[in-house]
């Protein structure tokens, strides 16, 4: 079964024709994962590349990345056994002392669009939080954001603080924010520095190997 | 012949008219009643409520307008900053203009490698000092987040103390809390000759900043509080940018930037009714593409001058706004058209206090090359905002004749009057190059950057700050800088 049509749907954003084309795909007996791989995250894929070279704006993006949230709905009463297979988890917050988060919410449309599972903290999230959520969630990625930096150093905490409840070794670091760079991440021990949403995404990827 | 003496008429910007100004300022007075501000700060929180506000979901207060109206009745229409030796250097109020560098950036070029490079303290010393020696530019921010200071928690009190030893301009200065803030009001009160005498002829404002939409960390406030209380003049924009933390049209951003100002200034004149507070949301706009905030686009531009209108037309309080900067990653040709474009439309609308200039890479990169340019740019949009003087002397009907009665020999270059009026009736540039091809040529053909970048070097090799600080004035403030360690 072609899921094109529902690929290009989800593309362009209309949240109301991917929705009726993800149930009539259910009713004609498609598999709800192989909906979400070959139509959905397929069609994500796209949309990364293209926002990626500039074929995209932003706003077009999250809405398809929107349209892609409204179908997975559809599907989640569908999933056999174990449920939805997703890329992995992404445990992600804005640090301590700080309460910015319009780029940290980008970050999580955009790798909840790309098929991960993502588990968003919030602001103002302190080392402990994250340590929790890693060992709750099962997270293979904590993702760090900061604006300030005042605020930067509660990166390094948060790492210190993975590393001494014994999870350095199994979870994989990114940072990003205004005043990160790739050589703070390296200072700090981060294993990637991600400058923004699109490149997270692919950092991501990278990292989990998927 | 009786040559008329006429008032020179000085070119003006209007982006509002009154009903449109009427409209954004009841919108945001809308705001302000229906769904209030998160206020973390319980000490705000009390006196917002003990005044009328009302507590609604947790940490919201509603606040009625008239609270609104009564704060912008009591704060002061003019804020005077004076520079360090405690004379009168910016009178912020009305259609008076002042031009100066901006905070915070993360790399600057380098100026001998001209790489981007993270800052450090001896770059904050640079700019202040490129500031102190710059004829347009009136008040000098940190242009950087040095990396090499001994404890990141004090980092805008080094910041602070090295812009005290390489300038005596005024100063806008960031702090993170109230103990960093306390420990940079010492620095000041021993540079001014103690607390009274700063009170009295402030050098300092302070730029802090709630987070739109709505929402006033706990640590911004005891900013504001403090400030208020100690008299230090302070802006408190909220960065209600289109499309990141305000909606994506101007206006409703706009209202939404306005009310957040507003929910500052009456916790501001609650604490000290007349106390200074300069007006001003900051409403740039989200790239689409990038998500970054803009430093050159049009649209912010476009909001100042109309909240320019909005004090001309309602508030009558001095303005925040920004001007010569760019999203450009080099000193290149975007990077002089965005920048001359914020310059001009600032000036034309007489924004008050204006900020960041010589910004690149949308306020991430810092360049010394970059203000040295946009100082000569200030002084070309000073030039054309000073409009046409018309009177007898610039009429000039009696250097004609004589040029006349010259015959073939007549040229006005060699009258007197040129002489006496060349330096005033033209804008004489500087790093704006009009010489010929073969003299350029024979100079190696520099651009306006590699001229940028001589002119700051010689700047720095030649000048420092007068007078000089004391050497017991500087010690004090070492000895202030070991809380920051």
């Amino acid at each position: 079964m072609s899921f094109e049509t529902l690929s290009q749907t989800v593309i362009k954003g209309d949240m109301q024709a991917a929705a009726e084309l993800t149930r009539k795909a259910l009713d004609d007996g498609a598999d709800a994962q192989q909906i979400l791989d070959q139509g959905l995250i397929a069609a994500m894929d796209v949309v990364g590349r293209k926002f990626a070279e500039g074929a995209m704006f932003v706003p077009q993006m999250l809405r398809s990345a929107k349209t892609m949230q409204q179908c997975v709905e559809v599907l989640k009463p569908h999933f056999q056994g174990a449920g939805m297979t997703t890329k992995g988890t992404i445990i992600l917050g804005t640090v301590k002392g700080d309460l910015h988060d319009i780029g940290k919410n980008l970050v999580a449309m955009m790798l909840e669009g790309a098929g991960f599972r993502i588990v968003d903290l919030g602001v103002d999230v302190s080392p402990a939080a994250f340590v929790e959520a890693v060992a709750k969630e099962n997270g293979q990625i904590v993702g760090m954001s900061a604006l300030l930096s005042t605020t930067m150093p509660a990166m390094a905490e948060t790492i210190t603080a993975l590393t001494t409840a014994g999870h350095r070794e199994t979870v994989k670091i990114m940072i990003g924010g205004a005043p990160v760079t790739a050589d703070y991440a390296t200072s700090v021990g981060a294993d990637c520095y991600a400058p923004d949403a699109g490149s997270a995404v692919t950092e991501a990827k990278r990292l989990l190997d998927v | 012949m009786q040559l008329p003496t006429v008032p020179t008429h000085q070119p003006r910007l209007k982006v509002f008219d009154r009903r449109q100004a009427l409209a954004v300022h009841s919108a945001a007075l809308e705001i302000l009643e229906k769904f209030g501000v998160q206020m973390a700060h319980a000490g705000a929180r009390d006196l917002l409520l003990a005044n009328g506000a009302r507590l609604y979901d947790e940490y919201w207060v509603r606040i009625p307008a008239h609270m609104a109206e009564a704060a912008l009745r009591s704060a002061p229409r003019q804020i005077l900053l004076y520079n360090q030796m405690g004379e009168r250097a910016m009178a912020l109020r009305d259609d008076h203009f002042y031009f100066g560098t901006g905070s915070d950036t993360t790399f600057t070029l380098d100026l001998e490698s001209g790489q981007r490079r993270p800052c450090v303290l001896a770059d904050t010393g640079r700019f202040a000092r490129l500031v102190d020696a710059l004829p347009n530019l009136s008040f000098a921010m940190s242009m950087s987040n040095p990396r090499d200071v001994p404890n990141m928690d004090f980092i805008y009190v080094q910041a602070f103390a090295e812009m005290v030893r390489n300038t005596n301009k005024p100063m806008v200065f960031i702090a993170d809390r109230l103990e960093d803030m306390a420990l940079i009001h010492q620095i000041a009160c021993a540079v001014a000759g103690g607390e009274e005498a700063l009170r009295r002829k402030p050098f300092l404002l302070n730029y802090s900043e709630a987070i739109s939409p709505l929402r006033f960390p706990e640590n911004v406030v005891d900013k504001l509080i403090f400030c208020a209380r100690k008299e230090v003049p302070i802006c408190l924009p909220s960065g209600s940018n289109a499309g990141g933390g305000a909606p994506i049209t101007l206006a409703g951003a706009m209202a939404l930037g306005i009310a957040e100002n507003l929910a500052g200034l009456v916790i501001h004149q609650l604490t000290q009714p007349g106390a200074p507070f300069l007006f001003g949301p900051n409403v740039s706009a989200l790239d689409m593409k990038s998500a970054v905030v803009s430093y050159g686009c049009p649209e912010w531009s476009l909001t100042q001058a109309a909240l320019a209108d909005m004090r001309d037309e309602l508030y009558g309080l001095p303005i925040w706004s920004f001007a010569g900067a760019t999203d450009a990653k080099t000193v290149d040709a975007q990077a002089g058209a965005e920048a001359m474009f914020s310059i001009t439309t600032a000036m034309l609308s007489r924004c008050n206090l204006i900020h960041d200039v010589g910004y690149l890479e949308y306020g991430s990169t810092s360049s010394l090359e970059m203000v040295t340019l946009a100082d000569e740019l200030i002084g070309m949009a000073r030039h054309f905002t000073a409009g046409i003087p018309v009177n007898p002397a610039t009429l000039a009907l009696d250097a004609l004749e004589r040029v006349k009665d010259a015959g073939a020999k007549g040229i006005f270059l060699t009258d007197d009057h040129t002489f006496d009026h060349f330096e005033s009736a033209l804008f004489l540039p500087d790093l704006l190059d009009r010489s010929r091809y073969d003299t350029w040529q024979a100079a190696g053909g520099p651009d306006l950057y590699r001229r940028s970048n001589d002119k700051v070097r010689r700047i720095l090799a030649e000048h420092n700050p007068a007078p000089e600080k004391e050497a017991a004035l500087l010690q004090q403030i070492n000895q202030l800088l070991e809380a920051a360690r």
